[in-house]
């Protein structure tokens, strides 16, 4: 993992018990993973009464350096062994580590969620619908008598913004020949988890 | 059901009766290929060299049973409608026994082009599936993250659109189910009743 001088500089002071008493270290810590993983939360994450003797610019740099080792640390599943070390290396006492490391725990997989639905993807199967239909004329064939599917397929973009739908048309043959196949591949998925 | 033939349509099929029967039924092999891949002028002058006619009268002769036969296959009429329909032609016995003939002959290839001619919906090919995991991206490193990829061929306008789509384990498995029940459905008492009673 590699990290910046402003990270260190940053744990370094919130090491400090002259600028962060314990409670204060607390609710930095917890407001740096709030802004991580809070869907909801903003800048009033470090407006806490017990933070406001704080300098603002130091709170911020501490803030920023802590949100910025969390995410290095999931990105790389760090482990408590890898924590402690920089952490010491920071000059954070025992007592600051084992609180980081509990929060760490605490947290580990909304962050680990989080991280691994960041990032590119092809369009994503989420649903199925199907209609089924008989087929009695069109204007250029009468008697047509043949039943047909219409199945339409839900799928969502990785920017979650477009949900373009496929919709197609098949008769039983070839509804057949879809859902043995998607059988096909659900067995190799159940034998290749077994192996 | 009697088709119903216009002023028009009987003018241009009395050409028949003055040629060959072997001249018809290549006039009706010229339709039937016509309808199979668009009609092709350059046979008409050709036929009506041959013939000492107009090649306007050829080509009237040959839309004439394209019609005819189209109309027929369209409708599915019976054998007897059929034969009861060309009779008002006053044609030969022979004649519409050949005219009979190149309908029975044709007519299940022709409605399939007929049905090529529907509002149209992208329809199926084939789908080819892949089993991928995903162990690592840029944010997150060691994952183990099952996916299956699939390429899905549909045929849309007489041309092949392939879509390139991924589902993980649980949405496949419920794919599978959704599809299976709808397959199931034709087998109900429901559906074999409809099936049974239109006809």
């Amino acid at each position: 993992m590699e990290l910046s001088e402003y990270v260190q500089k940053g744990f370094q002071m919130l090491a400090d018990p002259g600028s962060f008493d314990s409670n204060a270290f607390t609710l930095l810590l917890r407001a740096a993973f709030q802004s991580l993983l809070d869907a909801q939360a903003d800048e009033a994450v470090l407006d806490h009464p017990d933070l406001k003797h704080i300098d603002p610019v130091v709170l911020k740099h501490c803030h920023t350096a802590a949100a910025t080792y969390i995410l290095e640390a999931g990105k790389h599943r760090a482990d408590k062994s890898t924590l402690s070390t920089y952490l010491e290396d920071c000059k954070f006492d025992r007592e600051r580590i084992e609180l980081f490391c509990t929060e760490y725990q605490n947290n580990k997989n909304s962050l680990e969620s989080l991280l691994g639905s960041i990032g590119r993807s092809l369009p994503h199967i989420t649903d199925v619908s199907w209609r089924l239909e008989y087929q009695i004329k069109t204007n250029q064939l009468h008697k047509m008598y043949r039943p047909a599917y219409l199945v339409t397929l839900n799928v969502e973009n990785d920017d979650s913004r477009t949900y373009p739908e496929i919709s197609f048309s098949c008769n039983m043959e070839q509804l057949q020949d879809l859902v043995g196949k998607l059988k096909d591949a659900s067995k190799s998925l159940e034998r290749a988890t077994q192996l | 059901m009697l088709l119903d033939l216009s002023e028009e349509h009987r003018e241009h099929l009395a050409f028949l009766p003055q040629v060959d029967s072997a001249v018809v039924a290549e006039f009706g092999r010229i339709a039937v290929e016509f309808l199979r891949r668009g009609s092709n002028p350059k046979i008409y002058e050709g036929a009506a060299r041959k013939l000492n006619v107009s090649s306007d009268t050829v080509q009237h002769g040959v839309e004439g049973l394209t019609y005819l036969l189209t109309e027929s296959s369209k409708l599915m009429i019976s054998e007897l409608d059929f034969q009861d329909s060309v009779f008002v032609l006053g044609f030969s016995e022979e004649l519409n026994k050949l005219l009979l003939q190149l309908y029975l002959d044709n007519r299940k290839e022709i409605r399939t082009i007929l049905s090529e001619l529907a509002p149209d919906l992208p329809s199926y090919h084939s789908l080819e599936w892949r089993l991928d995991v995903q162990l690592a991206s840029r944010s997150l490193r060691q994952q183990i993250k099952p996916a299956v990829t699939i390429k899905l061929h549909l045929n849309h306008n007489g041309g092949l659109n392939t879509s390139i789509l991924q589902t993980d384990p649980a949405t496949l498995l419920h794919l599978v189910q959704q599809l299976e029940q709808a397959l199931e459905e034709m087998k109900t008492n429901h559906c074999r009743r409809v099936v049974r009673n239109i006809k």
